[in-house]
């Protein structure tokens, strides 16, 4: 007898499991439920409501104009495909200086010339975006450089330390080339 | 010798085109459910907004006269903001809305200002960034899982949405083969109320999906094309034109100026560029140069074929048009990229296109919800039963007596 309804029991538990497995693709839809409150953030930071972006590295004079200069994400640089690692910065220039810079370029080590300057800022002169190139073998001791071109044709540059604006940077860098 | 046996057989392919036609969404329906409620409320997303906020509607004054244009909307925008960097302005294919100015202001936050087309009011602002009609669609889209984080190059998610279109499209085709001579539904409706659950859901499956077979076939090849778009994109295969290169204002066109900015062309004059020498294009998206090295990019629908932009640069130093796409300078695999997602939103022609939309992709939901119903209560047993039949004739024809 006792047996009897042992195999009652576990056939009511088979056919329960039987039944609802057919829903359990509904637990993907945990995924978007999870991630909202990052997607959220996520916008909010492409959207500047956070300011120019995850982590503030610092203002610069730079000639006659200043400069801010913050980390889009406090992470390494990304893998994109073919273009190898790019990291994203982002740099806002003063409002009265917005109409006298014509460009702002970035590079990681000091550049020879305009030519050699480095990416360009793109967007509104209050929140640049630079997506710039590290290759794999960077020194992680390198200094940013940024080159400030006015429309007058005057060229000015600011410098920052790797470690001072991008520590992961750093930190990306030496992993990789512990390997 | 046995007549019956030739009667039999199309008899059991039937029956295993339709066990295939069940078993095909079942395991996945609850997903597949979510995926086409979030795409039904996705497509009328905007006009959701519309309702429940009034700043983002046209609300044209009594004495509706013309409409801004680009140049006044700066005008509004310098007025309120002094100083504030306008990157985009956007006016409506649906006359119903407001216009869009995606402005930037010098403490690096940005917003979305929402202007009546007529007045030039500003009605409402909107942080950029997240917004319901963007959230819908990242939720649709690729279940918010991010882009490029190291694995794929588009979202993960994006690949466990756009692979649903392969179930669909198999479902389409395989419900089309087991029901036996559809096209009399459309001759005699049936959709009986009082026979019961399972006899409601069997109705309205059928009666729903013939109705929807071109809607369905739609939605089904476009995602299976974001599939494959996605799959390319991985691969590196180019997208956005014959070169690749962007193109850029040399460095010799741009003027040198002691007091600054150099004077440019004003938005409206860029239009007029353009509208010089190219015939029906009308302005709808204005983005103005991102760098000092950029073009006005001017984006008009195609008159002739509607599912797709036509963008063009303008020089804003010298006003030359430094590259036209028009439909047919698309390079093919820009033009299916662009007329399929047209397809797949149905946001190329205005309200009653989007409306029409909805009322489909509600009718797919609950198919999708009637075909889980219809499945609880018959599949289950007749795949048993099939089974067993099969089963048993192997036994009988594995028996030697």
């Amino acid at each position: 007898m006792s047996t009897s309804v042992a195999m009652q029991k576990n056939h009511k538990t088979h056919s329960r499991w039987f039944r609802w497995r057919f829903h359990l693709s509904g637990l993907l839809i945990l995924i978007p439920v999870v991630l909202t409150p990052f997607y959220i953030e996520l916008m909010s930071l492409f959207g500047g409501a956070n300011g120019l972006g995850e982590r503030v590295v610092g203002t610069q004079q730079v000639g006659p104009w200043t400069i801010t200069l913050a980390e889009q994400f406090e992470r390494g640089p990304k893998l994109d495909g073919p273009a190898g690692y790019m990291k994203t910065f982002n740099g806002a220039l003063c409002q009265e200086c917005a109409e006298q810079v014509k460009a702002v370029y970035m590079r990681l080590g000091k550049p020879r010339s305009l030519r050699t300057a480095g990416v360009i800022g793109f967007g509104s002169p209050y929140h640049m975006t630079f997506s710039m190139p590290v290759p794999e073998n960077s020194a992680s001791d390198a200094d940013l450089w940024l080159t400030l071109e006015g429309w007058d044709g005057a060229l000015h540059h600011a410098q920052w330390s790797l470690a001072e604006a991008s520590p992961a940077t750093v930190q990306f860098l030496q992993q990789l080339q512990e390997k | 010798m046995n007549p019956n046996i030739e009667a039999k057989a199309p008899r059991k392919r039937t029956q295993w085109w339709f066990l295939l036609h069940s078993w095909l969404a079942m395991p996945i329906w609850l997903f597949l459910f979510f995926v086409c409620l979030t795409g039904t409320i996705a497509t009328v997303s905007q006009e959701i907004i519309w309702l429940f906020d009034s700043s983002v509607r046209a609300n044209p004054p009594a004495d509706a006269g013309k409409m801004l244009s680009f140049d006044e909307v700066i005008e509004v925008i310098e007025r309120d903001a002094p100083g504030a960097y306008v990157e985009k302005i956007t006016r409506p294919v649906k006359s119903q809305f407001a216009l869009t100015a995606e402005i930037s202001y010098p403490d690096s936050t940005s917003e979305n200002v929402f202007i009546n087309p007529y007045t030039g009011e500003i009605q409402g602002r909107a942080a950029s960034g997240f917004n319901f009609r963007q959230f819908v669609r990242a939720i649709h889209g690729w279940l918010l899982i991010p882009f490029n984080t190291g694995f794929t190059r588009y979202s993960l998610g994006w690949y466990m949405v756009s692979i649903l279109g392969i179930p669909l499209l198999l479902s389409l085709i395989t419900g089309l083969v087991v029901y036996k001579k559809f096209w009399r539904g459309f001759l005699q409706p049936r959709l009986r109320f009082n026979r019961g659950a399972r006899v409601f859901w069997g109705d309205f499956h059928r009666l729903a999906g013939i109705w929807s077979i071109p809607f369905i076939f739609i939605i089904s090849v476009t995602s299976i094309w974001f599939l494959i778009q996605g799959l390319l994109f991985e691969a590196g295969v180019p997208f956005n034109g014959v070169s690749q290169a962007p193109v850029y204002v040399a460095r010799d066109e741009i003027p040198t100026s002691e007091q600054g900015r150099p004077p440019l062309l004003s938005a409206d004059q860029a239009i007029a560029q353009v509208n010089a020498l190219y015939d029906n294009v009308e302005a709808q998206v204005l983005h103005l140069p991102s760098t000092a090295f950029g073009h006005y990019r001017i984006l008009g629908r195609s008159q002739a074929f509607p599912l797709v932009h036509e963008s063009f640069l303008v020089n804003p130093y010298s006003g030359a048009i430094d590259e036209a796409m028009r439909v047919t300078d698309q390079p093919g695999l820009m033009l299916t990229r662009l007329s399929m997602r047209a397809l797949h939103t149905g946001d190329f022609v205005g309200l009653t296109l989007k409306l029409v939309y909805f009322l489909f992709g509600v009718l797919l939901t609950m198919m999708v919800f009637s075909g889980m119903r219809i499945w609880t209560t018959r599949t289950f047993k007749s795949t048993k039963a099939a089974i067993r039949q099969k089963t048993a004739r192997a036994n009988l024809a594995g028996d030697p007596t």
